[in-house]
């Protein structure tokens, strides 16, 4: 033991001195080593030297010393091709994790393990830390078992730690383990969203969206959101609020399957237009309609795999709208056309059914440069369940995102969805979420009546929601810098692309040009993404222009 | 007006006090200059260095913790002012270490194949995973007689998978659970402010840099 000890000092202190070595790109003594993989001594130096213009003699480069190599105890197996790992593995700036999970072994002594010791857990429960363990009590496997490896990540996957330590310890008997647990919790307390801003209809909105993810330990998400908007100069217009609160459990008691539900509350004041020319924000063309929403959705999600989600959903919801004040807009030209508000008069009930799949392959969501993220969800309202409205809703996005050189990425975002049928109009697509540059609603609030920029439309769209929209954009993403501590990295982007939104609220159809029942435009936006410490930001144009009164 | 334009200042200003760190840091991924042996063999080129620095005194203490340790190697040929590699080598290490009999099993692959070894000594095992010695990591052939090239290494500790790293970043595009505010999130970008664990590709990533190296034409 006192050799064993010795010798791991030294082994340490030359660590210690090898790093100093580094620093000062000192030549090392090579030293032959029983690696198998090396061919036998060569002559040295003969015809390789380094780049000082002198040509050394054989003589002047250090011969390997004579090192009697331990036969390995297994022959030389062939080794897998280099295609087996992918092309990755030839670009200096791809994870390596690819290639050591293809050449990985499972290769070590066979264990049992016999017990699971959680410590370093304040406020997470240890069950919870144990059904996210790919191992449990009883299991056999090796010690190069790819569950014991992917144990540490399975826990960091959480999101409740700032790091774990997993080991094995000696139980009672020979082979039998105790594997060993140690985390270090951090605060899962998430601020998802701000919203704050102001208008020419509405002087000013505020609101947050706050979240914990591992509320009392439990593993379970709690989240709630809150919005107030002050009422404004338009004719009949109050303030506004809205808020819901969101429950969810991942993987209930330790299964791909989770739960969710959320509550919603809502009292708001539609502004919509019902005089002036098309697009007009002036607050003496606009007349405001007030409602109230109240909800429950709720629904389970199964894992399918690590990164693919399904989740499906029933939502019941009571709507009642004061709508008998407006009922048409005149026009410029002194034409009165009836309006569809999208909503029944007085008390109504939303009921629907909802699934949606996310897969998310992207390593790093938050400044991205490779993988794909797709997220489609289809949802349908039926009188036949007890709902007043006959709709479906279906959306979908997809971003992808291609390295093309160091540093450099380009991506690829396509969103769009369909309304079908008699949708409620809070359930329609709205122009802001489909051009960037608009503010966007908040919390379902509608707090601007904003038109969009005209730079291809020869007309100024009118409609605030749509039937048929969606967006495309290519980005092109110049990754700034990386470190390993409080201010992660950044990336600075530009991006192109266009929208359309076919407008159903429009009116009198056959009178207007193409343009403005389909209005397609560009969305232009440049702008910085960081990622830090306490959290992800994003600053560009697109999110400025929202913000400024039009 | 007052507000907005505010608030675009004090984003403007974040963004420069966010960017004036970072820019100085950037260098921080550049390799280090390692003076490395070089010998040429019949066909081949062979390189002789060490990647020793990629363990600290925690990941060394580490290695006793019963769990696989992986250690992946990849080395590239450039020539001196160019960019694309003329050659390249991986190398893919695993240690193991048993606690019932007290030995630590180690893995190589490499070119020549894969062969395991079973050593007493921690310092053993650590020369076994970290010693680069006499490997072949070009043909001779391809690299001209005079011109000059130089070789870089990345060797990464633990390194773990695209994939991994997607499950364990999804949380934070997870969103805001499509409430009241379905559009904004299914079509807007997510920006939100919590406690943010970066989590890296490897455990530790060391990059080298050779000297330049050529090979003198033959005496006639």
């Amino acid at each position: 033991m006192r050799r064993r000890f010795l010798v791991d000092t030294l082994a340490t202190l030359a660590l210690l001195a090898g790093a100093r070595g580094a620093a000062t790109a000192q030549p090392t003594a090579p030293t032959r080593l029983p690696d198998p993989v090396a061919p036998p001594p060569a002559r040295p130096a003969d015809g390789v030297h380094p780049t000082d213009g002198v040509r050394r003699p054989a003589a002047d480069a250090p011969a390997p010393p004579p090192a009697p190599a331990p036969p390995p105890f297994e022959p030389p197996a062939p080794a897998p091709p280099l295609g087996a790992v992918g092309g990755d593995a030839l670009d200096p700036d791809a994870s390596a994790g690819t290639i050591a999970a293809t050449l990985g072994l499972a290769f070590g002594p066979v264990i049992t393990v016999d017990d699971i010791v959680v410590s370093g857990n304040r406020t997470t429960s240890a069950r919870v830390i144990e059904r996210a363990l790919p191992v449990a009590r009883g299991d056999v496997l090796r010690t190069g078992d790819p569950r014991l490896t992917q144990a540490r990540w399975k826990l960091l996957a959480l999101g409740y730690f700032r790091d774990v330590t997993i080991g094995l310890r000696k139980s009672r008997q020979r082979g039998h383990v105790v594997l060993a647990v140690d985390v270090d919790e951090r605060g899962t307390v998430a601020l998802n969203r701000l919203w704050f801003g102001t208008s020419a209809v509405v002087p000013w909105w505020l609101g947050a969206d706050l979240a914990d993810r591992n509320f009392g330990g439990t593993g379970v998400g709690v989240a709630g959101a809150l919005a107030y908007a002050s009422g404004g100069p338009v004719a009949g217009a109050r303030a506004q609020w809205a808020g819901e609160l969101r429950l969810a459990a991942p993987n209930l008691g330790g299964t791909r399957w989770g739960a969710h539900a959320t509550v919603t509350g809502q009292r708001g004041s539609e502004a919509v237009r019902v005089s002036g020319p098309a697009g007009s924000a002036d607050p003496i063309d606009l007349a405001a309609f007030d409602y109230k929403r109240v909800g429950v959705r709720a629904g389970p999600s199964l894992a399918l795999t690590a990164l693919t989600a399904l989740t499906g959903e029933v939502r019941v919801e009571r709507l009642d709208a004061r709508t008998a004040s407006i009922t048409s807009r005149t026009l410029p030209d002194g034409t009165v056309a009836p309006l569809d508000l999208g909503v029944r008069p007085g008390d109504s009930r939303v009921v629907a059914v909802a699934v949606g799949l996310i897969r998310d392959t992207r390593p790093d969501p938050a400044l991205p440069h490779a993988g794909a993220r797709l997220e489609l969800s289809a949802e349908m309202g039926t009188s036949g369940l007890g709902g007043s409205y006959d709709f479906a809703v279906l959306l979908g996005r997809y971003d992808r995102f291609w390295p093309v050189a160091r540093r450099h990425a380009v991506g690829l975002r396509v969103a769009g969805g369909v309304v079908l049928g008699d949708a409620p109009r809070f359930d329609r697509l709205h122009v802001a979420d489909v051009d960037r540059m608009l503010p966007p609603r908040v919390l379902g609030l509608t707090t601007a009546v904003t038109p969009p920029l005209r730079v291809l439309s020869g007309q100024r769209a009118d409609a605030l929601y749509g039937e048929l929209g969606g967006n495309v954009l290519g980005e092109y993403v110049y990754q700034w810098w990386r470190r390993p501590a409080r201010i992660y990295g950044g990336d600075l982007f530009v991006a192109a692309g266009l929208w359309t939104l076919t407008a159903t609220d429009r009116f009198g159809a056959a009178e207007h040009p193409v343009g403005s029942a389909l209005p397609i435009d560009v969305i232009v936006d440049a702008g910085l993404r960081i990622d830090t410490e306490i959290g992800v930001f994003e600053f560009s144009i697109s999110n400025a222009l929202g913000r400024v009164p039009r | 007006m007052g507000r907005p334009r505010l608030g675009l200042a004090a984003a403007v200003v974040a963004t420069a006090l966010a960017v004036a760190a970072p820019v100085r840091v950037a260098a921080d991924d550049r390799p280090v200059v390692r003076t490395m042996t070089f010998a040429e063999r019949g066909v081949a080129i062979l390189v002789t260095t060490d990647v020793t620095n990629l363990f600290d005194s925690a990941a060394y203490a580490r290695l006793d913790d019963g769990l696989p340790t992986t250690v992946v190697v990849r080395l590239w040929v450039y020539p001196r002012a160019g960019k694309r590699p003329v050659a390249f080598q991986l190398l893919h290490r695993q240690l193991i270490y048993d606690l019932w009999d007290e030995v630590y099993e180690v893995a190589l692959t490499g070119p020549d194949g894969r062969r395991q070894y079973r050593v007493k000594y921690r310092a053993e095992a650590l020369k076994l995973m970290t010693s680069i010695d006499h490997l072949a990591i070009a043909a001779a052939a391809d690299l001209p007689y005079d011109d000059q090239f130089v070789l870089a290494v990345v060797a990464e500790l633990n390194p773990v998978s695209a994939e991994t790293l997607a499950e364990v970043r999804r949380w934070l595009s997870d969103g805001t659970g499509g409430g009241l505010d379905r559009g904004g999130s299914f079509f807007g970008s997510f920006v939100s402010v919590f406690v943010n664990l970066k989590i890296p590709e490897a455990d530790r990533v060391l990059r080298l840099r050779s000297q330049p190296f050529f090979r003198p034409r033959p005496a006639p």
